[in-house]
Parts: C-alpha cells; sequence; structure tokens
C-alpha cells in the first residue's frame, strides 16, 4: 500500500513532463489544467492512501510494539493532517497536509533514535553518529519542504476560509 | 586476543593497536590469564553485538526514511503541476506569477 502503483507513477510521470513544457507555454498549460482536473482527483487519492499508510507505519515503528502509544501517536498525526488541511480542503491540500504529518513522526523518531543512541557513553561510533545525523538532517528537510509546499497551495487556493470572533468564540466560515 | 603454546604450556597475549601498528602484550598463563582471556571475549562479543545493533537500526531508519521518498516526490510535483496550471513559475527558488497568466 505504501507504494504507488504503476498506473499512479505512470500519471505523474506525465503531469510532471506537462508542467515542465507549460512553465513557457500558455497551450500546454491550459492541457495541464485539463488534466489536472480530469485526472488529478484520482492520482491524488491514490497518494493520500499511500501517505496515511505511511503515517501508520511510522506510527507503529515509533510505539516500539506499544499499541496504546501508537495509537497516540497516530491519532496526534491525524488531528495534525485535519487542522493543517483546514476547513474544506481540496483533495491536493489534504495530500500535503498528510505528508507533513508524516514527515512530523518520521522526524520525532529518528531524534528519539539518535538521542538514544547519542546518549549512551562510548556506546556508538562516530560513524553511526554522522549517518544518524545524516539521516535526521535530510527528514527535517523533507518535513520544512512540505511544510513550505502546503502553505504555498493554500495561498493559491485564496482565503477561502474566513476566521469570525463572535461573542470570544472563533468561527471559521467556508466561503 | 590470542593464547600462545610456547613449550608445552599456554600463555595469553592481548592485541593493542599503537599508532597504526599492532603490538602483542604479554598478559600470563593460569588462572588469572584464563579470567582476563573470558573478560576480554565478554567485551569483544558486546562490542560486535552493540554494533550490529547500532547497523541494525540505521538500516531500518533509512529504510523508513526511503519509503516515504517516492511519495514525497510525487506530491512536490503534483502541487508544482498545480503552481503552473495557474500561471506560477520558479524563479530562485521562489514562484511568481507569470506576466502572461
Amino acid at each position: 500500500m505504501l507504494e504507488l502503483t504503476e498506473a499512479t507513477r505512470k500519471r505523474i510521470r506525465e503531469l510532471q513532463e506537462l508542467a515542465d513544457k507549460a512553465e513557457g507555454d500558455d497551450g500546454a498549460r491550459l492541457e495541464l489544467r485539463r488534466r489536472l482536473r480530469e485526472e488529478s482527483p484520482e492520482v491524488v487519492a491514490g497518494c493520500s492512501d499511500s501517505a496515511r499508510s505511511y503515517r501508520r507505519l511510522l506510527a507503529e515503528r515509533s510505539s516500539g510494539g506499544n499499541p496504546l502509544r501508537k495509537e497516540a501517536i497516530s491519532e496526534r498525526a491525524g488531528r495534525m493532517a485535519l487542522e493543517l488541511a483546514g476547513e474544506n480542503p481540496t483533495p491536493l491540500e489534504v495530500l500535503l497536509s498528510e505528508r507533513v504529518a508524516s514527515l512530523w513522526v518520521l522526524v520525532e523518531l529518528q531524534e528519539a533514535l539518535f538521542a538514544a543512541w547519542y546518549y549512551k557513553a562510548n556506546a556508538t561510533s562516530p560513524t553511526f553518529v554522522l549517518q544518524m545525523a545524516r539521516l535526521q538532517e535530510s527528514a527535517h528537510r523533507r518535513y520544512l519542504a512540505a511544510i513550505k509546499t502546503l502553505a504555498q497551495v493554500q495561498k493559491l487556493q485564496g482565503p477561502s476560509r474566513v476566521q469570525v470572533n463572535i461573542g470570544g468564540n472563533q468561527i471559521n466560515v467556508s466561503r | 586476543m590470542a593464547w600462545e603454546r610456547r613449550g608445552g604450556n599456554l600463555y595469553y597475549y592481548q592485541s593493542e593497536r599503537e599508532g597504526g601498528r599492532v603490538r602483542k602484550r604479554y598478559i600470563g598463563a593460569g588462572e588469572v590469564a584464563e579470567m582476563i582471556a573470558h573478560a576480554d571475549e565478554t567485551i569483544r562479543r558486546t562490542r560486535a553485538e552493540r554494533r550490529e545493533r547500532a547497523r541494525t537500526e540505521l538500516e531500518e531508519a533509512k529504510g523508513l526514511a526511503l519509503a516515504g521518498a517516492e511519495l514525497h516526490q510525487a506530491a512536490e510535483i503534483l502541487a508544482r503541476a498545480q503552481m503552473v496550471a495557474a500561471g506560477y513559475h520558479r524563479r530562485k527558488g521562489e514562484w511568481r506569477r507569470r506576466r502572461s497568466a
């Protein structure tokens, strides 16, 4: 379930090629819009399924086999994805929010692993520390990139969510 | 670490690395040497186990990171396609709206 299907991969490759062309070609941009409208919901849904499976896998690994802990991590990451997606999210916003939540679990997991090994005095070789630090850095970079991409796409969607304060209560209204 | 037979008796030696060269150090024979040899073996085994555990954990961490790599790339492509379709282009890492869009 983590792996994307061959059909999804093929469509993503095609969208990538079309996006490359569309950066300087209005005709290709119109074609890209049409393809995104017609095909992207299915492709995005496939990717979102994988993102959820990935999040569950990471939660399971982070829990160290403790079912309660696994549930707690999963729940917290799920809520984070929901909050980030906001009210009435587009399928792409859902996917990007899922990805941020997954990467958050990955970053937390790697930090915990790294700390556990690092603080065992004389227990860890410099090579191990270096490789672990590189992994951690790469996960962190991906996490930040994922947040930035989500913010860019949400900005593109415009202010679809209006926040109103009535009688001290914060209410979110969708346009 | 090694036992060496000399004149019918077993003698225990430890090996040490000094400036890139391995030097043998005489420890002794008999019960005390056996105890030291046993301790050396335990330390060696513990270190090997710890190295193996670290290697396994590192491989697992790499595997987990790699498992999400394809998804990460796919999401970036989809987001980029969305931005380009909306008339944006990337300039020096920043998204800018095309004038003609």
